[in-house]
């Protein structure tokens, strides 16, 4: 049922609407469109007509094809259809993606298996930059933001893409592109507000400093309530969050381009957690429920070189400061980074891609109960260097594909990162694919060096600690894959994708109990020891089906089936993390009137190891483009269920149920 | 070990006083901008190379023998599948250029290309490509095609996709032994990619 709405977000949607009607008024003279017709083409200078911005791109689609690699690329298009407000949701419609909601700000997401809340075997970039933290790997998924609406497309490759990519981009590179500043030009409104209290208000200011030099700037506001877990309680897990940004293109020649863009995001976020505390006699568990603050800020920067239409350098340095807190826990990271990487064309069938990195990482963790981190402020390095060729044995039929990645890092030193590849394209209508590679995670500082005092429990003995300990010798966990795909496009409204794999893992981490002991301080207590071991090691298979059909000119059909097989010795630790089988449809219908209606089908297998029980959920997203200012949309996500699970967590027993939710949005550009 | 307090209970509330800054800063922002030169959004990218040969007959010259006399037709023939849709026809066809109005022909492979003065030749021949250049070759014809290798066959005018937009790669060599002059003002929007003579 809809939650009333409180007096205030009426309030915020009266003002953000009565500026909306007032601006385009004062707006008289901007002529911005969004797209132009043959007869504005036709009066434009050749130096003009080389700088516009084509928006059907049909060699992508191309591309796509010829790709050796189980690539998925979510939208602009996808993103506004279905209606989802943040990353991990719209990850959701990839294959092979697990997404698992954890609670109202929390997910845990991965690729093809080993999914928890800080999944650590993934790469995400946002333009370029990593978001993942070396403190405990993972990437905090809730400090992840963008406004939607000017993000590009997002590029999702299943499988290792560490040759070209870099560190833990080990079962998956998720590479997430937000448009150009020329390409988000004029101003951008849009409020949404449902169930839950959600609501989100963004706005965007596009404009040109000069010829070449384009910028934007935007602020996002949103916040939702908590949800209710398994019991009907309500949740003390809402959340807020503002971030704000610019970003600035300046071509300032024909072979030159810049960008500098920075963002700041400060999010509170509302959370339980349970861990062991003492008083004078004895150890206990405690319950924490507030909020925990959290935030980043970065800035980034990136020169991309043109020598002629078949070489090109592009160098990219960025600094970013991020703050995590969880009750006791809290950790600020640095990271400064720069990269280099250069394309260019050897010959007739060579294309070669190489390039060096290096990236400077501190974190800093006050020392509490419940975490310590030895030292308490700690710098990490990683060099690398990598090359990939790209050889045309026969000319649009056979490829080869050879690179690697040559690393070192602090904790656990030199990684080699090779990758073969093999693209046979018979005809313009099927193309074959196959890989073999090799990739390996990199430690983080809890890995190596950190106690982390997990529960507590009372013993005819006394109170008894089970501490989680780094190990100063722990190593990469590696991963040898070998993939297949096969793509085939029978017709113009068809298309068929498969990959599939089979994994090999080795060194993957465990905890291992070691033996007890006494210690004194704070009282004396019974430890029981578990150490990070690269104990474990195993393998999984798996495929990725996705058709998709388009059986007249406004209507397409996306239909995808994962399946996953996994099995690691001696002890299955991730066995029923992550679902064995998934299967999802979505439907895009474009109505008269400039109306689209879509819909999308889940279905999740269960989380044995999770205690989560499989789950069906229904998507439906309408909305209408009233003209060119205006657009409308009602949104309603999972709505077959009042509420279910879909993941636990690893900090409190409490286990929250994701509910039904709807919200409406207005956007209105000008 | 002493206790360490919680983390203080921190509320930042972002209410509608921050919204409100933050619309009128965007406003003023807006208001604040006073450079408004011309800006080149969106457009299809086979409108845009349709485009670009409508330009190339300003900016190519032919030699007299291209053409039977003062008022015949500038030709454009496409070879292959035309990706243009209907942008050809409805953008080019009919215009005229310097007293000469265009046409459109679609050819097939072993066509007769003498008629030509412009020859697209379409992805879809990709296989066939340094035959039917080497035909066009000595032929007074500007040759435009859309393939990665088709300035290293000696096509004149390349296509070429470089961030979202169209850019040329053109063959000066193959332009001068077809009996064609490129304007500069054309090259200077280009990437000459062989032969340069300064």
């Amino acid at each position: 049922m809809f939650k009333q709405l409180s007096l205030w977000k009426w309030a915020l949607s009266g003002a953000t609407l009565a500026f909306v009607l007032i601006a385009p008024l004062v707006d008289a003279a901007n002529t911005n469109q969004v797209s132009k017709s043959s007869d504005d083409l036709e009066n434009l200078t050749l130096e003009q007509l080389v700088n516009v911005q084509v928006t059907s791109v049909s060699k992508k689609e191309t591309d796509l094809f010829t790709s050796p690699a189980a690539i998925y690329v979510i939208t602009q298009e996808d993103i506004r259809r279905s209606g989802v407000t943040s990353i991990p949701d719209a990850l959701r419609m990839v294959p092979g993606m697990e997404v698992a909601q954890i609670n109202a700000s929390q997910w845990a997401v991965s690729s093809r298996g080993f999914n928890s809340q800080f999944a650590d075997k993934l790469l995400v970039l946002v333009d370029g930059r990593s978001v993942y933290t070396p403190a405990f790997s993972g990437i905090i998924w809730e400090i992840q933001d963008l406004v939607m609406e000017d993000l590009d497309r997002i590029e999702v490759i299943r499988g290792p893409g560490a040759a070209l990519w870099g560190d833990n981009a080990v079962n998956g590179v998720i590479n997430i592109i937000t448009k150009s500043a020329r390409e988000t030009q004029g101003t951008l409104i849009s409020t949404s507000f449902g169930t839950d209290n959600q609501s989100i208000t963004s706005l965007r200011y596009g404009g040109q400093l000069s010829t070449n030099l384009f910028y934007r700037v935007y602020l996002k506001y949103e916040r939702e309530d908590g949800f209710d877990n398994t019991m009907g309680n309500r949740m003390p897990d809402g959340w807020d969050a503002l971030h704000g940004g610019a970003r600035f293109d300046w071509e300032p020649t024909l072979n030159d381009r810049f960008t500098l863009q920075g963002d700041y995001i400060a999010a509170n976020l509302g959370g339980t957690a349970q861990f062991p505390t003492y008083n004078a006699t004895t150890l206990y568990m405690t319950n924490f429920s507030g909020v925990n603050p959290k935030s980043d800020g970065n800035i980034v920067g990136r020169w991309t070189h043109d020598f002629s239409s078949s070489s090109q350098l592009t160098l990219q340095m960025y600094y970013d400061h991020s703050v995590e807190t969880d009750a006791e826990l809290k950790s600020t990271v640095d990271v400064y980074d720069f990269d280099l990487q250069h394309r260019f064309a050897l010959g007739e069938r060579q294309d070669i891609v190489w390039g060096a990195g290096f990236r400077d990482s501190l974190d800093d963790s006050p020392a509490s109960f419940n975490l310590t981190f030895y030292p308490q402020k700690n710098y990490a390095q990683i060099y690398n260097v990598f090359a990939q060729d790209d050889i045309t044995v026969v000319q649009n039929r056979f490829h080869v594909i050879l690179g690697t990645k040559f690393d070192h890092n602090t904790y656990s030193g030199y990684e080699l990162q090779p990758s073969g590849r093999l693209l046979w394209t018979p005809s313009e209508k099927q193309t074959v694919w196959m890989a073999v590679s090799r990739a390996s995670t990199t430690p983080s500082h809890l890995d190596v060096a950190s106690r982390y005092n997990q529960s507590t429990f009372p013993s005819a003995g006394g109170p008894v600690l089970v501490s989680l300990f780094g190990n100063p010798n722990f190593q990469a966990e590696q991963l040898l894959a070998y993939e297949l795909g096969y793509r085939f496009v029978p017709a113009a409204s068809w298309s068929f994708d498969l990959s599939t794999y089979y994994n090999v893992y080795d060194d993957v981490q465990v905890y291992q109990m070691g033996t007890p002991y006494f210690e004194a301080t704070p009282v004396p207590h019974l430890v029981v020891p578990e150490t990070a071991q690269n104990a474990l090691s195993g393998e999984s298979y798996g495929a990725e089906l996705s058709v998709q059909w388009k059986p007249v000119d406004y209507w397409r059909l996306t239909a995808s089936y994962s399946w996953l097989h996994m099995r690691l010795v001696p002890v299955d630790t991730t066995a029923g993390d992550s679902p064995q089988n998934q299967f999802q449809i979505h439907s895009y219908l474009d109505l008269p009137h400039n109306i689209d209606f879509s819909s999308a089908i889940y279905y999740v297998d269960s989380l044995p190891d999770q205690n989560v029980a499989s789950y069906v959920r229904l998507d439906l997203g309408l909305s209408w483009r009233m003209n060119k200012t205006w657009e409308f949309g009602v949104f309603a996500q999972n709505l077959l269920d009042s509420g279910h699970v879909e993941f636990g967590s690893f900090r409190t027993s409490q286990v929250t149920e994701i509910p039904r939710s709807i919200y409406a949005k207005i956007t209105c550009q000008f | 070990m002493q206790i360490r307090p919680y983390i203080k209970k921190q509320s930042l509330r972002f209410g509608m006083t921050e919204i409100l800054v933050a619309v009128a800063v965007a406003s003023a922002l807006f208001c604040a901008e006073t450079l408004m030169a011309a800006d080149t959004p969106g457009a299809s990218e086979t409108q845009v190379k349709a485009i670009f040969l409508f330009n190339f007959a300003k900016y190519v010259e032919w030699p007299a023998t291209a053409f039977t006399n003062a008022t015949a037709p500038i030709t454009i023939g496409v070879m292959g599948t035309d990706p243009f849709g209907d942008n050809l026809q409805h953008d080019i066809e009919g215009k005229t250029m310097n007293g000469r109005p265009f046409v459109i022909k679609h050819l097939a492979t072993d066509s007769d290309l003498s008629g030509c003065q412009i020859l697209f030749i379409s992805d879809s021949e990709a296989s066939r490509m340094e035959e039917i250049l080497d035909k066009a070759g000595a032929l007074p014809i500007l040759t435009v095609g859309e393939d990665e290798q088709f300035a290293q066959k000696n096509g004149i005018i390349n296509f070429v996709l470089k961030d979202r937009k169209v850019r040329l790669e053109i063959d000066l060599a193959a332009a001068r032994k077809a009996g064609l002059t490129i304007s500069s003002r054309l090259l200077a929007v280009a990437d000459v990619v062989k032969g340069r003579t300064n």
